[in-house]
């Protein structure tokens, strides 16, 4: 007997709820069905739950092992935090959304075959679409639809990888795909490219430093973490040791901090640290030793949690102020000390100080680089760690509550849920961070990884300070700048804007003349069957006058005239002669007699035939 | 004032822990085999640290500047 629920079904049943309630009963329950389903992880156990068969197929909802539980809790850990941060929010749309967004998400993490999950998957897709439109802005529904368009067609690939996979192995199950050069394994890299998109892998990763600033503040705080974290999830089941997310991963790295030393919306910047973020993970699963894997699902579980601290802190100055370019912000430290205090532990968290969390889990990959000899991508790796305190730890923090003498608005303290969801998320940043064990154990391989060696803690140590050096000499450079950073979103932005035009100006133009043109040959025959006699005349003594009708023949010919004149004879008659009309009966009686006379004639001769 | 002497106390701090890093770096790598990967080894992270950093914001302000980085309405003019 199976004695627990399905934590995603909890969240996405749960969510019918939330409209029917009101006030601190809504509140009250929201913040419970996070708990429920964190208590209904630790009572599963090991295996393959929630079997149904559909046709041939079996389907399974629950496949519980190490590496899918440490994913869930991450989640249901995050989704309570998030809650709690969004709890003032009035719209229940706002909350069912994320509801079936984090359900979606944990139906991903438990999904044991590939349609299962390619269902939850588009579930995901639809309900983060909500988050971000919610924000009711031009620029959100706008970057909303770029945003679906880019997961309906990275959904499309992974189904169509699907349908490739089931057609040349029989099987749905959803393990360890095939992997290796040719057209054999065309499955794979359909099924790749969609887990690729979702984990936003530079060129395909556009759609989130697009999408996510222009979410709610609330919204974003969610998105953060199930996307691209769940993508994490199944390129680890699917794809765990393939070289090619090595390189990915750190290009993706360094990628994702340039752009964030670009970017002047501090959502934004943090968007991209998201991508940054990803690469130490995609590195883990492209080096596929089990200390990189630990260390991947490691950091994915950090990440979740720091990431969304970030979004908590930069969201709460937009909240406060309605602001969130650097432009237009500066010296807010005397309105918000609190949230600044409590975003520097995200950020201590994300560049990897030691006794945050983010140093237990992101050296574990770059240690794991060093161990396979991979002096490139170790460089990278520790090149992208300065950029991200640089970004995150630096920057967006300067250029918020410091920068200016005077703040650039007044502002006070958000909401206390706020500020307590912030509380719990730092806390457990820290947590982490001075007790790894409690992380560590939860890892599918066991850990023999000490991250605290003297070593680990003083390079990291060096390489922060110094970071902090360099950015202190440069810190004009890094001020804001009113402009946005093309990304490869031009390519379908600008390249969609094109293609209506082509669609709208050539095209149409092109169709419009071969449309006139084919009404014209339509028109002339109608016109020459009302009285084919008459006409083939008319068309007849045009010839001729056409022929006649040139200077020359006119001077030569003064009979000429006589042509035009019958042919204007002719015209008038076509137009004056009254055609016979017949009504519709008669012509099928004519029909019917025609057919009567050739199954006689088919009858008699084609008996003779034979 | 008041915010002045602070940051004056926070460099003070700061410097001590730069000192600090790279003398633990010393310390700790005091074992390796050669004088060179000793030396390499102390205070690789600290030079990597602050030239990273330059390079970073260097270039990425370059690449923005020289290409990506547009107006504000740039999408909305073309």
């Amino acid at each position: 007997m199976i004695a627990w629920l399905h934590p995603g079904l909890i969240f996405i049943f749960g969510a019918l709820l939330i409209p029917v309630l009101k006030g601190r009963w809504q509140k009250t329950y929201m913040l419970l069905l996070p708990i429920v389903a964190l208590i209904d992880l630790t009572f599963m156990s090991e295996g393959a739950f929630w079997s149904f068969p559909v046709s041939e197929y079996m389907l399974t909802f629950g496949r519980v092992d190490k590496l899918s539980l440490i994913f869930a809790y991450v989640f249901a850990i995050a989704s309570f935090c998030m809650t709690l941060y969004a709890l003032h929010v009035k719209e229940n749309g706002q909350h069912v959304a994320a509801f079936l967004y984090v359900g979606s998400a944990l139906g991903v993490v438990f999904a044991g075959d590939l349609f299962s999950l390619y269902l939850f998957w588009e579930i995901m897709a639809f309900s983060s679409l909500f988050l971000i439109w919610y924000r009711k802005t031009r620029a959100s529904s706008e970057a909303g639809f770029r945003y679906i368009m880019v997961h309906l067609f990275g959904g499309i690939c992974l189904l169509a990888g699907i349908i490739m996979y089931v057609q040349s192995t029989g099987s749905i199950a959803f393990s360890i795909f095939d992997w290796g050069l040719g057209w054999s394994h065309m499955a794979s890299y359909f099924i790749l490219l969609g887990f690729l998109i979702n984990a936003a892998v530079p060129p395909l990763h556009a759609w989130l430093a697009d999408a996510y600033p222009e979410a709610t503040v609330t919204g974003a705080v969610f998105l953060t973490a199930f996307t691209t974290k769940t993508a994490v999830y199944v390129l680890i089941r699917g794809f765990p040791h393939v070289e090619l997310l090595i390189w990915l991963g750190a290009a993706m790295a360094i990628y994702g901090v340039v752009f964030a030393v670009l970017a002047n919306d501090a959502r934004r910047l943090l968007a991209y640290s998201i991508i940054s973020q990803g690469g130490y993970m995609l590195v883990g699963i492209g080096i596929g030793t089990t200390m990189a894997i630990n260390g991947s699902i490691a950091h994915a579980f950090c990440c979740v949690l720091y990431m969304a601290l970030l979004f908590m802190g930069a969201g709460a100055v937009l909240e406060m102020t309605g602001r969130s370019k650097f432009t237009e912000l500066g010296g807010l430290y005397k309105y918000m000390p609190s949230i600044f205090a409590l975003y520097m532990i995200g950020a201590f968290a994300i560049s990897g100080l030691p006794l945050f969390s983010g140093f237990i889990s992101k050296t574990m990959v770059v240690e794991s680089a060093a161990h396979m000899h991979l002096p490139i991508i170790w460089l990278m790796l520790e090149g992208a760690a300065i950029g991200t305190f640089l970004v995150a730890g630096l920057k967006l923090p300067y250029l918020t509550w410091f920068a200016r003498k005077d703040p650039v608005v007044e502002a006070k303290e958000p909401p206390k849920n706020m500020l307590a969801a912030m509380g719990v998320t730092a806390f457990l940043c820290i947590f982490i961070g001075v007790y790894p064990q409690a992380l560590y154990g939860m890892l599918p391989y066991p850990v023999e990884y000490a991250p605290y060696a003297a070593a680990h803690v003083i390079g990291m140590s060096q390489l922060l300070l110094f970071t902090f050096v360099g950015f202190w000499l440069l810190r004009r450079m890094l001020h804001g700048t009113p402009t946005i950073t093309l990304d490869t979103d031009w390519f379908y932005r600008i390249g969609g804007k094109k293609f209506i035009w082509f669609c709208e100006q050539p095209l149409v133009t092109v169709t419009e003349g071969i449309d006139k043109g084919l009404k014209k040959i339509a028109d002339s025959i109608v016109w020459f069957s009302r009285n084919p006699a008459t006409s083939s005349k008319i068309l007849a003594a045009k010839a001729i006058v056409a022929m006649t009708g040139s200077t020359v023949m006119r001077t030569l010919k003064p009979g000429y005239i006589q042509y035009e004149q019958d042919l204007e004879k002719l015209k008038n008659m076509h137009v004056e002669e009254p055609v016979p009309r017949v009504a519709i009966g008669t012509g099928i009686l004519l029909v019917l007699m025609m057919f009567t006379l050739y199954l006689v004639v088919y009858l008699t001769h084609g008996v003779l035939w034979i | 004032m008041e915010v002045k002497i602070e940051q004056k106390h926070l460099f003070g701090i700061l410097y001590v822990c730069l000192v600090v890093s790279i003398l633990a770096g010393l310390l700790v790598h005091s074992h390796e085999p050669t004088h060179a990967a000793f030396v390499w080894q102390a205070v690789f992270s600290a030079i990597y640290g602050f030239i990273g950093c330059v390079l970073i914001i260097v270039v990425s302000k370059e690449i923005g500047h020289h290409w990506l980085q547009k107006e504000e309405d740039y999408y909305e003019r073309h």
